[in-house]
């Protein structure tokens, strides 16, 4: 693959099959339906014999191919390592990480497969927007480490690929010792015991707890701890900045994905620690895999999408990125030079900020 | 003579004088005036870099959002800084006193890289404007990269950042710039820049050498080969050490160009 760094275009081999619709309509069937047109006229079957020969483009993926374009969205709220904040290079503005490395081997898929250069059109829009987005059909896709297997009505009615990332799921993050200490003892306390009532509650119970509304930490967290104060925040940094105000509404835990904050406390917040067991081992309130999302009919593209994420995993690309974004050290503003998207500045949230919590009045 | 004739060597003469001005118009450049031309828009360039230098703390605040660094901001700052080194003031440049010499063709690309440098700071307000955000690397270095190229696809002169460790592959010093790069790098800072005719006279180069300030040092300086905030290992300079050099390429011919 060879991106063009001023125009993103792709620059790839040009396939010899196309792939359907005009594209694909050969050109003496063409010129029998061109001879055959004067008798056809008023009887009806012109359409008909058109569509039979050289069908109209009718599903995603030729509309793809056609506009050479496919509109991505992901969230604007950086999720790292697999979204980073938006960041200016020698080349623009730019955006990296895990979900922006998948993106471009899914474009250049597309380009083979187009036969044609693909270009991407990120849209960077605020992560509860991005549903509306795809459902308004204003992205054909979006990525932004969205778990493919938790039951939230409000992601229903969507397609999800076959997933990308396997080791996902939420834990929880915490700064203070006291409340560490806590955990372990209940932690200990439920391991001597048969299990009964959903751990999490029981666990943080009485806790103040954070979560990022409109993710799957605040879903889980509404359906499942009936006994902790929950406070919306409108990003994950905006609850670690809370957290560490003094004026904040008091955040005992973060709760999060879990390579999220695995990679935030190793890297960034390094005074917090993943809520653990005695013997060291991370707490998890659910495990998910991350998936690409598309709208529900959009079944040429599920295919599509599924079958480069099969490859990559297959060629164990899938792994090396994972070890590459999650485990190598590495500055991401080197990698966005190198390597970034450029994203279209029109549909960026003007003035992106973080936000702020406040505590669920609705519980 | 008939009428006929004379039309004709009219016609003649009309297009050969015609031709000869439109190439004295377009491509003759007395030497003086390029480089004249040339050492005030690698001036401008450096003056530009020193202001995006001067707000970095704004940049990259982490609890603003919207920084007040537009534009119209930044063309301002770059205006008065022009200003306060050269005594010109590109707000007035068509009306500048005799007593100030300011070639015609400088007086064509001044304004051409000041909209440039405002293209730049529009397209980068996406990135300033984030809230939670702190490094941003909108810094001196990737504005100066991206101004430079956007001045050079819209004319024929050429402004370009280099140095002999560029970070960027794009901005690799070429067999010229190099030879000056490691002359200049043995010697002190001495306020001066290179002037040099090159291909028999046709093009002229200019190359106005850049210092590290503090400043620089904190992604620049020692320990060498540490990692700086952006994910490049630093250098390991020194204050006044020769961080690289602003080039300008003047072609002074068509053939040149």
């Amino acid at each position: 693959m060879g991106y063009d760094n001023g125009d993103s275009v792709l620059t790839v081999n040009r396939m010899d099959s196309g792939t359907g619709g005009m594209i694909a309509a050969p050109r003496w069937v063409l010129l029998c339906v061109a001879l055959a047109w004067p008798p056809l006229q008023g009887c009806g079957l012109v359409y008909d014999a058109l569509q039979y020969v050289a069908p109209a483009a009718t599903d995603e993926l030729d509309a793809i191919c056609r506009r050479q374009r496919v509109q991505i969205g992901m969230a604007v709220e950086p999720f790292r390592p697999f979204v980073f904040p938006a960041i200016w290079t020698d080349e623009g503005s730019r955006v990296t990480g895990l979900d922006v490395e998948l993106v471009r081997h899914i474009v250049e898929a597309l380009s083979q497969q187009c036969g044609r250069p693909v270009t991407p059109v990120l849209h960077l829009v605020r992560f509860r927007d991005l549903f509306l987005h795809l459902s308004e059909g204003r992205l054909d896709l979006f990525v932004s480490a969205v778990p493919s297997n938790v039951p939230i009505r409000d992601w229903a009615g969507f397609a999800y690929s076959i997933p990308y990332f396997q080791h996902g799921g939420l834990s929880a993050v915490t700064r203070r010792p006291e409340v560490l200490d806590r955990i372990r003892q209940r932690l200990q306390a439920r391991s001597e015991m048969p299990p009964k009532a959903p751990a999490g509650d029981e666990v943080l119970a009485g806790l103040a707890v954070a979560v990022q509304n409109g993710t799957a930490s605040q879903h889980y967290a509404v359906a499942n701890l009936h006994t902790s104060r929950l406070v919306l925040c409108d990003s994950l940094p905006a609850a670690f900045e809370s957290a560490e105000s003094s004026d904040a509404p008091g955040i005992d835990v973060i709760l999060g994905a879990r390579p999220v904050l695995e990679y935030m406390i190793a890297r960034v917040k390094k005074e917090w620690r993943l809520l653990a067991y005695g013997d060291g081992k991370t707490f998890f309130l659910t495990r998910g895999q991350y998936a690409v999302v598309m709208s529900e009919e959009s079944y040429r593209l599920r295919w599509f999408v599924n079958g480069v994420i099969f490859r990559l995993d297959e060629s164990g690309q899938l792994e090396r990125m994972r070890a590459r974004w999650m485990d190598e050290p590495y500055a991401f503003p080197r990698r966005a030079a190198v390597e970034g998207l450029p994203f279209d500045v029109e549909k960026m949230v003007i003035q992106y900020s973080q936000g702020a919590c406040r505590s669920d009045r609705a519980r | 003579m008939n009428t006929g004739k004379l039309t004709a060597i009219l016609m003649v003469w009309g297009l050969l004088t015609w031709n000869v001005a439109e190439v004295r118009e377009a491509w003759a450049v007395e030497r003086i005036e390029a480089e004249e031309t040339a050492r005030l828009l690698a001036k401008l360039l450096r003056v530009g870099r020193l202001v995006v230098d001067g707000n970095q703390t704004v940049i990259d605040d982490p609890h603003k959002g919207d920084k007040g660094f537009t534009p119209d901001v930044f063309e301002q700052q770059l205006i008065d800084e022009f200003r306060k080194e050269t005594n010109i003031d590109l707000r007035t440049l068509a009306t500048v006193p005799s007593s100030i010499q300011i070639p015609p063709l400088a007086k064509e690309l001044l304004p051409a890289f000041v909209l440039a440098s405002k293209e730049v700071v529009r397209d980068a307000q996406v990135v300033i404007n984030q809230r939670g955000i702190g490094y941003k690397n909108f810094i001196p270095a990737t504005y100066g990269s991206q101004a430079a190229r956007r001045f050079t696809d819209r004319s024929h002169v050429r402004l370009k950042q280099t140095t002999l460790q560029p970070r960027n592959p794009k901005n690799e010093p070429d067999d010229y710039e190099a030879s000056v790069l490691k002359w200049l790098s043995g010697r002190p800072n001495a306020g001066a820049y290179v002037s040099e005719l090159t291909d028999k006279g046709q093009t002229l180069r200019v190359v106005m050498p850049i210092y590290y300030v503090k400043d620089c040092l904190k992604c620049h300086g020692e320990p060498k080969g540490e990692q700086d905030i952006s994910g490049y290992p630093k250098e390991g300079a020194l204050e006044g050490d020769l961080a690289g050099a602003i080039t300008v390429t003047v072609p002074l011919t068509a053939g040149s160009r």
